[in-house]
């Protein structure tokens, strides 16, 4: 965008298209296109021409124009170049149609726009800032909005923003209390004359700062105010909003990042190579030149005369210098332009064998794999970093409840005849559910004993499941079929409560006091008395309840480190118990939570009601006394069990992982979820380990702590022998770094590093950036967790950068849009909802597991054939044109070539292409007495070739030639599979050994381990729900509020959302290390 | 999640050995018993070769006369401006010490005259020579038009430097009496120049032909070129059999060129008898200017060319060379076999 000035900051005022107008804000049109068909022609031939080999053959081009010095005719030259200049201009040109069209197929979704009063269908690309437009459920939001008003009570609106950080959990908008009260009265909106005041486009994320003036108010907007680009909205029947940002300023398209253009280490290489066998071209024609001169002054002069050339017109030392240009015009060859031709053709072939693979072919989706990019497959080869999302990409992103302990007993493993723990596989039957109408069918679980306990009536399991029912913060629903459904805000969450679902304890429907659940056939409505929420230093989350018999309870369930501090003593017994079986439970990567409850006498609770009531009323410390109160009831719990998550990784994620370590690729998680899932994640697919070393984890709040930390780590990794000083004095960089390597290789044992988002930005700073790309690369593993996009794109920069290693990023959403266009090579995981991710990716695929095979099957052959073909045709050239330069000494320097080169080129590429027969028909045709007869002077070549090879000196020759160079390279290879055998030659004896001995036994290994970690709790869930539940603002009203409902609605209920804000916001500005709302 | 259809599968990726990689491969393994029989083959062949080639490059015969020097006063005469018309033959006479068999050709052999020049190849015009356009003089700098306008035919420096001595072998039976050699000047050159890179205008009458046409003859000509040789009209015009074998450039600075092959008539149906022979040299082709020099050869040729001894040579090297690798080799292999098999016992 092209602004005079210089924006400061954004005025939009609403419904007023030409106030707005004034500042030239960018409209909602999008461009990822590079061209137009204008432009195309310039813009491309300028790129064209900017690189080394194409400049340098137009060089050449207009050397041979000039007659005095051109010794090949102007076409040898021209019709390659003009070949593979179109070749690359069509393929420019198909790429860039194809971004045109997703442009266009982007900019013409519709959208309803409030134009003239009236709401209108209006394309996404015509939508102008300050417009209002009116979303419905499940549609993609067209640009960054400030929230209005909507269906949900109290301008409450829910939205997905998978597509911007990867996190598939609702959040929460509301509007402003002023501008919901306008609801869905198109004159009211359309009256709407609001003046927002805000921040210029930016990329960050989790933050918006501006205010709206209306009606001779103020009012200051943040984050939650304001629903971005690519977000879904989701439970919302619709919503109003007003733009902001629109187009290529939203915050989405801010964060894409630029599309740069890759190149892969074997172009590196061949440039250089280019330029010093260009530099050998020169000495070459320095030498001729010379050696000319010299023939000139020496016999050319008396040759001249009898050849009737003017003596004085041309002195030896210009013959020299015309001699000079006609070499490197001749010996051009020695870097010719069908490299690039061949290298690219090859590179296509390479691209089609991977779209081909049916080892890479989902058949569930029926997504085959597919090579975006065919220039960079090679590359593949190379990889040394792996940078990955987790959700939708390691993850499947679906929780299921595996395993409970419920009073010291483990349910949910399957025991066959012998008492031995089996896997689980398809072939055994789960338990069925399908005798009860509410079950939710996708569930399955293997262990009959817990339905047998059930039905038996074992009270604890009972009331085991009963909490799992009773302590959450679902929603449930009914749609019309009459089946119940829930809407979590956590999918940990969903899956316990389906769990009690399918074992027969339903939750069915709450209301601000009540919760009505269904325990095995009977109706119970429990009253709801205190909900004593989640947050991220208690780590629990509690409800007291009064059940149908009118005794008080408190359910709690939270991290077992946590919980087990507050149990009653009494417990000791099954808590040792049941802390092996979380044990267990955390070695098999599965998320844990300790069940506990406690009765309450009803003197106690009303006393301590009444505290809790008098707390939230003080203006004065009212959190430290409210978390007070919370520590006080929650103690001398009775413990229930535990219960086990799995958090279901995609298939074959952990052998993959496995098996890339194992070829010596690191790979690093960058992950916007919480740093317990992530670390989860990370021990479920092997990347960290009980017998690592040290696991360092980051997450100071500030500059200076992150470096003490980066500091302590690296003192810890070292010993204290090692002394860092100055790691970020930048003089000294580049010795550390080697240094490094070098320790790099010393180091033993296994090391992790987990750092969070906070922590990365502050890391990031200069001076911090090289202690933490020292620590990072020591590391086996890398965890980040809770990174926005920018900040994927900024980790992979710096190894990039500062590690001159070859990287890839993978990802499945548009949050690693930045990460995947930044990386050397990035993959997009296809056959997920957003497009994003595969549109700016390299190479897409369905399966993490398939990386396994692009990395180690084809990016390892194409390096291969690539590497051989190179050094064939460096060869090849090499060999054709020396033989000019040996004949410049017997034909007095003057250029004249030995073989005809003329159309040397057009028949290398020919030859290239693989047509022998095209190659002798062409030679036939040229050689043929017809072509003569039309050209006499172009085709002089004529009778050459077929009285020559009638000779059998001539066959001699070549056969000697033949033994003379095989030889040698036969004995060669000879001798090096017996003196210095590769590790290949070795496999392969092996292999004919074991051929001769025996068929190999299938072996299939166990993935089970056994681990001493303790806590694998994690636990994806948010602040500030408990309190939306008590003060029942998220109910669905059965009857249609009134329009004046806000003054008819209680107090309570308004604190409520001014908490809420408060909370997201403190935790924001206080970068505390798990922000719990991020947008 | 229930599966797709198999046939989706089938119907979007080929399942053929090519598109999935699985070609078979044929990898050489070089186990010793091959790779040594195929060295000791080899250098059987290319021993056998070499002294076979050896052998036959030694059955020829060849006479070099240089005649630069022997002729000396012919070249003399012709640095004075003034005699650049006055015809001067000399005479070389020599000793066949044994009869030459067979075919016996004669060339004449330059050395140091720079055929392969560039702008001296380029200095022709094969449209001319083709006998479509006697006017198409463009690529024949410098030596286009004469100073009226009219082309040279043949235009070129090609053309114009061809070598114009004449050369005839006589065999002195006794002192008195002189035999002319036969010598024919007939399929000297290729099939493919003399029906299709050279045709004269027509066949008709070739003098009245050129003469039709204004033309010019080369500078260093003495005699236009339908009036070549005089006694068989057929070899006049661009079809001249000595003019083609001179408009092939030779590619290095010393050449020789096929001048004539003997008649194998009369006496002469054997070949050459031994005796005494001389060659009568009408001196035209000034090589003292360049400092070069020029000889007449005679010589015979076997099944695989001249007289060279460098393939028979390389040949026999070769050979040698692999029977030793193959030695080396087969030694090395039998210590290695040796260690590996102690350290198996071990």
């Amino acid at each position: 965008m092209f602004c005079f000035m210089v924006e400061v900051e954004r005025i939009v005022k609403a419904n007023d298209r030409e106030y707005n107008e004034k500042f030239q804000y960018a409209d909602n049109r999008i461009h990822t296109s590079k061209y137009n068909i204008l432009t195309f022609l310039p813009i491309n031939l300028f790129e064209q021409f900017q690189r080394v080999a194409n400049a340098y053959f137009l060089c050449l081009l207009i050397l041979q124009l000039i007659p005095e010095i051109s010794s090949l005719t102007w076409f040898t030259t021209i019709v390659p170049l003009v070949l593979v200049i179109t070749m690359t201009a069509v393929k420019d040109a198909t790429d860039d149609y194809f971004r045109h069209k997703s442009d266009n197929q982007v900019n013409n979704r519709q959208s309803e726009v409030l134009i003239n009063s009236k709401l209108q269908n209006e394309k996404w690309m015509n939508v102008k800032v300050g417009d209002i437009i009116k979303l419905e459920n499940n549609q993609f939001v067209a640009a960054d909005l400030l929230l209005l008003s909507s269906s949900e009570p109290h301008g409450l609106c829910y939205v997905e923003t998978a597509e911007l950080d990867g996190e598939t959990n609702l959040k929460v908008r509301h509007a402003l209390s002023v501008t919901s009260e306008l609801g869905a009265d198109i004159s009211r909106l359309a009256g709407f004359d609001g003046i927002v005041v805000c921040e210029v486009p930016n990329n960050k994320l989790d933050k918006f700062m501006g205010i709206l003036s209306w009606k001779d108010s103020k009012h200051s907007l943040n984050n939650e105010k304001i629903i971005l680009r690519g977000c879904i909205l989701r439970n919302t029947s619709w919503c109003f909003g007003m733009v902001i940002f629109a187009g290529p300023d939203t915050k989405l398209m801010q964060n894409s990042g630029k599309t740069k253009f890759k190149r892969t280490s074997i172009d590196r290489l061949m440039n250089t190579l280019v330029l010093w066998i260009f530099g050998f071209l020169i000495c070459l024609g320095i030498i001729l030149a010379i050696g000319n001169s010299i023939w000139e002054s020496q016999t050319g002069d008396q040759f001249r005369t009898f050849l009737f050339w003017n003596e004085g017109e041309k002195s030896s030392v210009f013959s020299g210098f015309l001699t000079f240009w006609s070499y490197i015009i001749i010996l051009n060859t020695v870097v010719p332009i069908s490299l690039y031709v061949s290298v690219e053709v090859i590179r296509l072939g390479h691209s089609y064998f991977i779209n081909w693979d049916r080892k890479m072919y989902y058949s569930r989706k029926a997504i085959p794999a597919e090579a975006r990019t065919t220039t960079l497959n090679e590359e593949l080869g190379q990889i040394e970093y792996i940078f990955s999302d987790k959700t939708g990409t390691l993850t499947q992103n679906i929780m299921t409840f595996k395993r409970c302990s419920i009073n010291g007993r483990i349910y949910g493993e399957v025991h066959d005849d012998l008492d031995q723990k089996t896997e689980i596989t398809q072939e055994k039957e789960p338990v069925d559910f399908s005798v009860k109408s509410q079950a939710d069918r996708e569930f399955q679980f293997f262990d009959h004993n817990l339905m047998e306990s059930i039905k038996m009536g074992d009270p604890k399991v009972h009331e085991f499941l009963r909490l799992l029912a009773l302590c959450h913060t679902v929603m449930s629903e009914e749609n019309s079929a009459g089946e119940l459904i829930y809407q979590v805000q956590s999918p940990d969450e969903g899956a316990l409560v389906t769990a009690a679902r399918n074992f027969g304890f339903i939750f069915k429907s709450r209301t601000p006091e009540t919760i009505t659940i269904e325990e095995l056939g009977t109706l119970a409505t429990y009253q709801l008395l205190a909900f004593l929420d989640f947050n991220n230093t208690r780590k629990r989350m509690s409800v007291i309840v009064r059940n149908p018999e009118g005794q008080i309870k408190l359910y709690s369930k939270g991290a077992d480190t946590i919980l087990f501090e507050k149990l009653h003593p009494s417990n000791e017994v099954l808590l040792s118990l049941t802390s092996d079986h979380l044990s267990e439970f955390a070695g098999e990567g599965l998320r844990t939570l300790a069940i506990a409850y406690r009765d309450l006498d009803d003197k106690y609770f009303k006393e301590w009601h009444k505290m809790l009531e008098d707390a939230n009323a003080a203006t004065e410390e009212r959190d430290e006394r409210i978390a007070g109160l919370y520590e006080e009831i929650e103690r001398d719990l009775m413990l229930l069990g535990a219960t086990a998550v799995e958090d279901k990784l995609q298939e074959g994620v952990i052998e993959t992982v496995t098996s890339l370590s194992l070829a010596n690729i690191k790979i690093w998680v960058l992950t916007g979820d919480k740093q317990e899932t992530a670390i989860n994640i990370g021990y479920a697919c092997n990347m960290l380990t009980d017998d690592m070393n040290d696991v360092f984890v980051i997450a100071g709040n500030n500059a200076v702590e992150v470096r003490e930390e980066l500091r302590k780590a690296k003192q810890n990794l070292f010993g204290q022998n090692r002394n860092f000083s100055n790691g970020h004095v930048v003089c000294e960089k580049k010795q550390q770094l080697e240094l490094d390597s070098i320790v790099e290789e010393t180091l033993t044992g296994d090391y992790a590093l987990i750092i969070n988002g906070h922590s990365l930005a502050h890391a990031l700073e200069s001076d911090v950036k090289n202690d933490l790309l020292e620590l990072a690369c020591m590391c086996k593993t890398v965890i980040c967790c809770r990174v926005t996009p920018l900040q994927k794109a900024q980790v992979v920069e710096l190894v990039k950068k500062y590690r001159n290693a070859v990287t890839l990023a993978i990802g499945d959403g548009a949050n690693d849009v930045s990460m995947i266009k930044s990386a050397h090579i990035g993959i997009g995981i296809s056959g997920q909802e957003g497009l994003q991710a595969v549109l700016a990716s390299d190479y897409s695929f369905a399966q993490f597991r398939y990386l396994q095979r692009l990395l180690l099957v084809h990016g390892r052959w194409s390096y291969f054939r690539m590497c051989k073909f190179l050094c064939y045709f460096f060869y090849k050239n090499f060999a054709f044109t020396l033989v000019h330069f040996w004949f410049g000494f017997f034909c007095g320097f003057s250029a004249q070539i030995a073989l005809d080169t003329s159309y040397w080129t057009f028949i290398n590429h020919v030859f290239i292409w693989g047509s022998i027969a095209i190659y002798f028909s062409i030679l036939f045709t040229m050689h043929s007495n017809g072509i003569f007869g039309i050209f006499p002077n172009q085709f002089p070549f004529v009778g050459n070739a077929r009285h020559s090879l009638t000779q059998k000196c001539i066959w001699l020759v070549i056969l000697l030639t033949t033994v003379a160079s095989v030889m040698p390279v036969v004995a060669f290879r000879f001798l090096k599979v017996d003196l210095y055998p590769t590790l290949s030659d070795q496999i392969r004896r092996w292999q004919k050994a074991q051929k001769k001995a025996r068929p190999p036994s299938s072996r299939r290994p166990r993935t089970r381990r056994s681990s001493s970690r303790r806590s694998g709790y994690a636990f994806a869930h948010q602040e500030g729900y408990g309190e939306l539940i008590t003060s029942g603002k998220n109910m669905r009203a059965k009857n249609p509020p009134p329009t004046s409902g806000l003054e008819k609605t209680h107090y309570n209920s308004t604190s409520w959302i001014e908490n809420l804000c408060k909370k997201t916001t403190d935790t924001v500005s206080s970068f505390s290390q798990d922000k719990t709302v991020k947008l | 999640m229930e599966e797709r259809p198999q046939h989706c599968l089938s119907r979007l990726l080929d399942n053929s050995a090519l598109k999935q990689q699985e070609l078979p491969i044929h990898r050489l393994y070089f186990t010793a018993r091959r790779v040594l029989f195929v060295f000791f083959a080899t250098g059987i062949f290319c021993l056998c070769m070499g002294i076979i080639l050896i052998l036959s490059a030694r059955s020829t015969q060849e006479i070099e006369i240089n005649y630069t020097r022997i002729c000396a006063n012919c070249a003399k005469l012709q640095e004075n401006a003034s005699n650049f018309d006055k015809e001067c033959t000399c005479s070389i006479p020599f000793y066949l010490s044994g009869k030459m068999m067979g075919n016996v050709y004669m060339y004449y052999k330059l050395y140091g005259f720079y055929q392969n020049l560039y702008l001296y190849i380029r200095s022709r015009s094969n449209r001319q020579l083709v006998g479509k356009d006697v006017k198409a003089v463009e690529d024949c700098a410098p030596f286009k038009m004469s100073d009226n306008k009219t082309p040279i035919v043949p235009c070129g420096a090609i053309a114009n430097s061809m070598f114009n001595d004449t050369i005839i072998l006589s065999h002195n039976i006794n002192s008195s009496v002189q035999i002319k050699v036969p010598m024919l000047k007939s399929r000297l050159t290729w099939w493919t120049d003399k029906y299709v890179k050279f045709q004269n205008l027509s066949s008709k009458n070739l003098a009245d032909e050129f003469r039709g046409k204004i033309h010019t003859v080369p500078p260093n000509w003495p005699k236009p070129i339908y009036d070549l040789d005089k006694k068989d009209p057929r070899n006049n015009g661009f079809l001249n059999d000595d003019f083609i074998v001179w408009m092939r450039a030779a590619a290095f600075p010393t050449f020789k060129k096929l001048y004539g092959r003997l008649n194998r008539t009369h006496h002469f149906i054997e070949g050459l008898p031994a005796g005494n022979y001389s060659f009568n040299i009408t001196y035209n082709f000034p090589v003292t200017r360049f400092h070069g020099e020029k000889s007449v050869v005679l010589s015979t040729l076997t099944w695989c060319g001249g007289n060279s001894l460098f393939l028979g040579l390389a040949y026999t090297v070769t050979g040698a060379m692999t029977w030793l690798a193959s030695f080396a080799m087969m030694a090395i292999h039998i210590m290695l076999k040796n260690k590996k098999m102690s350290f198996f016992h071990q």
